[in-house]
């Protein structure tokens, strides 16, 4: 549609050059001559403005297609990308956690934590596969992730090996492997979860930029029309000119169209991230404050007396959690800017499971201080209902629903930035057809009254 | 219209040549570093511990245990046992990763073993049965004389060698175990003690005498240090050390978690084992070296020592420093 715009304009153009050569060439001496008289300055004008018309399309038009690129590239691309790399970094996270609560059951690993560690490193895997060097700055993390994954996961198994054969030197294999998720694996998908995220905001901010070249040569186009309408009415005293009325007419529709429709989409954009994908980054960062925490609560038991590292590990994340009271850190934060009802209250449920987990640790701390430790194990990974798996399963799945719904909101917006550019790169180069339509049968029509 | 399509044909070829240069990257994948046990030091930073020299002392010579033996439940009024006997129970830091001395039975979830043992009977002496009276806090090998020094322990029991540095923060009982520093390596090493480790990674525990003693050693090998004694283990079955040397207690039980190490060459160091208490507690080691003393004449010591370690052995001769 764009091509056949600008031909079309193009030969416009051409058909109006090759008069204006012709006349050029009827008679060199009175070049100065014509281009003073009437017909030869509404022949310029029509030329300049047909011109500048063309360029307007064009630019309308290329630019109505980049925008959707960028939009489609936030909806189908950085904003799935991102979510990717979330989940790659959640899956590591829920991995150490998980694998040190099976490795404390000893004996008797409950097979829903072996799946749920194995759905770990599956999920993971899946992401990396997804997020496998989509550019040169992934390259780093993708490939410490892909090298060590493989290792963690021998590391474990080693671990479990020995755990049941009742051998000590299990627990050192298993806290040798999470010394590797947190000292390597981690922190690659933190960095490349900040990469994605980056990413998703440099495509946002393009898909929402204003329009810096439309705008502004519309309004040079339809100051053009109107000064060109202007002049004839100065001159012939016709007061309307239908072509040219119908041209400026379709301007105001481009330019209106055009602006509205920038509006929209930044607005929409703007919506996306902050009901959004902004929400679910400082969910996910919760749930990983939480993951983290649940694995040092655990290793600190399997540490077996020397885990005092592992203690503050999990005092660090708590508190990055939930603050010193239980009522700050990214919890308290992602609730004041929750927009969506059912974020506002899985974050409320979320927040309650938290003050429930951090009184039965304070209670797991006790009884492992006290040397009751079988006693700590089995509050700290028992299935007691008041135990501190079920607490810490209940902060885990409301920050999962507060995920998922902050998603569907992104998702929402991001397609409906979408919709307010829907046609308008079929609407824009026919708009643009209409006013050079008119410009130039409007003016050729005065032209030919001239002569 | 031919020429447009020749340009387009043009093009396309452009691309496509242009998309076939982007070659797969083939090149060789970075190197790896193997993962290592978290708090490793290669080389390990050697405490000095103290300034100077350690003092001249005799690191055997314990308090005397002076009168009559207390009596189950009647500890004198105002002695450091009244205050464990009032408090209810007995709090005595062990290991529990070190299999036959200080263990946890996976299958009964206790910790168990000769240093276990020894704590049991302290804690039968004061109540009469231990059973209900005895906290097993496990605690690492730095974490041991901190913990005597705060009171967060009673007592440590942990593979603990007496020795003039340590004298000066706590006070030991008796020995109660004579252990060596010994090697352990893989079954193919041809090392056949310290001597032939010049150069080697030997590993052991920071914050032991153990480490100090491999830097020390006249082959000079290359001490690596770790947090916990099994990540020593973990090394060794990993390639990353050559040997672990630290005392023939603790190698016995890697050996028998993992038969394709050999203990090697003789004892090169003698480490003496106390139990570690407060230094303003006097009292509290004269009555515990008198359960020692009880414990070498009754047998009890030899039946602890049947138990975990087999054989028949005789207990170390107790010194006193009065």
């Amino acid at each position: 549609m764009a091509l056949l715009t600008t031909d079309k304009a193009r030969s416009f153009l051409a058909v109006n050059l090759v008069r204006g050569r012709a006349g050029i060439v009827r008679g060199r001496a009175r070049i100065a001559d014509r281009a003073n008289s009437a017909p030869g300055r509404l022949t310029i004008f029509m030329a300049a403005l047909a011109a500048l018309g063309c360029l307007t399309g064009l630019a309308g038009v290329v630019g109505s297609a980049q925008r959707s690129d960028l939009i489609d590239a936030v909806a189908n691309r950085s904003g799935p990308l991102a979510v990717q790399a979330q989940q790659l970094y959640r899956s590591l996270s829920d991995a150490d956690a998980t694998a040190a609560a099976a490795f404390l059951s000893s004996g008797s690993e409950p097979v829903a934590l072996r799946e749920r560690y194995q759905a770990d490193i599956a999920a993971a895997s899946a992401s990396l596969a997804a997020l496998s060097v989509t550019s040169e700055r992934e390259r780093g993390p993708v490939t410490e992730i892909a090298m060590s994954l493989p290792v963690y996961t021998g590391l474990v198994e080693t671990a479990r090996s020995y755990n049941r054969l009742n051998l000590p030197v299990g627990s050192a294999y298993l806290r040798e492997a999470s010394g590797l998720m947190r000292e390597r694996l981690l922190p690659a998908a933190k960095a490349l979860y900040e990469i994605e995220i980056g990413n998703l905001a440099n495509d946002r901010g393009g898909a929402a930029s204003f329009p810096w070249l439309t705008l502004p040569l519309i309004m040079l186009t339809l100051a053009g029309l109107v000064a060109t309408q202007v002049y004839l009415v100065r001159r012939t005293r016709r007061l309307v000119n239908v072509g040219l009325a119908a041209a400026t007419a379709a301007g105001v529709v481009l330019l209106l169209w055009v602006g509205l429709s920038w509006v929209g989409v930044a607005a929409q954009l703007s919506a996306s991230d902050r009901e959004g994908s902004a929400q679910v980054e400082l969910i996910a960062g919760a749930r990983v404050a939480a993951l983290q925490a649940r694995a040092g609560e655990a290793l600190t038991l399997v540490a077996r007396g020397s885990g005092a590292a592992f203690e503050e590990q999990f005092t660090a994340n708590m508190t990055a959690l939930a603050g010193t009271d239980g009522r700050g850190g990214r919890l308290a934060e992602a609730r004041r800017r929750a927009t969506d009802p059912a974020v506002v209250n899985a974050l409320g449920a979320a927040t309650a499971a938290v003050s429930d987990w951090r009184a039965v640790h304070r209670q797991v701390r006790e009884r492992d201080d006290g040397g009751q430790y079988p006693e700590a194990v089995t509050l700290a990974v028992g299935d007691d209902p008041a135990g501190a798996a079920n607490a810490f399963n209940r902060v885990d799945g409301q920050l999962s629903a507060a995920i998922a719904a902050a998603s569907r909101t992104f998702t929402e917006r991001a397609d409906a930035a979408g919709g307010a550019l829907a046609a308008s790169g079929v609407g824009w180069a026919l708009l643009t057809l209409v006013l050079l339509t008119g410009l130039v049968l409007g003016l050729q029509q005065r032209i030919a009254e001239y002569r | 219209m031919k020429t447009r399509m020749a340009l387009v044909a043009t093009a396309l070829a452009v691309l496509a040549t242009g998309c076939g240069s982007g070659r797969p990257d083939v090149a060789a994948p970075p190197a790896y570093q193997a993962p290592r046990p978290v708090g490793v030091q290669d080389p390990a930073v050697i405490a000095t511990g103290s300034a100077g020299p350690a003092p001249n002392c005799d690191p055997l010579a314990s308090l005397r245990p002076t009168g009559p033996r207390p009596v189950p439940g009647a500890m004198p009024a105002g002695s450091p046992m009244a205050t464990i006997a009032a408090r209810g129970r007995l709090i005595v830091g062990v290991d529990q990763n070190t299999l036959l001395f200080g263990f946890r039975d996976a299958a009964t979830g206790e910790i168990v073993g000769f240093d276990v043992d020894i704590a049991k009977e302290v804690a039968a002496a004061i109540f009469g049965d231990w059973r209900g009276h005895l906290q097993l806090v496990a605690i690492s090998s730095a974490q041991r004389i901190p913990f005597v020094l705060e009171r967060k322990v009673d007592l440590v029991a942990k593979t603990m060698t007496m020795n003039c540095d340590r004298w000066r923060q706590v006070s030991f009982s008796t020995q109660y175990y004579e252990a060596g520093q010994k090697v352990l390596v893989g079954r193919d090493s041809t090392a056949k003690g310290i001597d032939d480790l010049g150069g080697k990674k030997v590993c052991a525990a920071a914050g032991t005498t153990s480490i100090q003693n491999i830097a020390a050693a006249a082959s000079k090998p290359i001490p690596v240090s770790v947090r916990d004694w099994t990540d020593c283990l973990v090394l060794l079955q990993q390639g990353q050390v050559d040997a672990v040397s630290t005392d023939d207690t603790i190698l016995a039980g890697f050996a028998a978690q993992d038969p394709t190490t050999r203990l090697v060459g003789a004892a090169f160091t003698s480490e003496p084992y106390g139990l570690a208490m407060h230094p303003n507690a006097p009292d509290f080691v004269r009555f515990v070296n008198g359960v020692l003393d009880r414990m070498r004449s009754d047998g009890t010591w030899a039946a602890i020592y049947r138990r975990w370690l087999g054989g028949s052995a005789t207990p170390p001769v107790a010194r006193y420093r009065d």
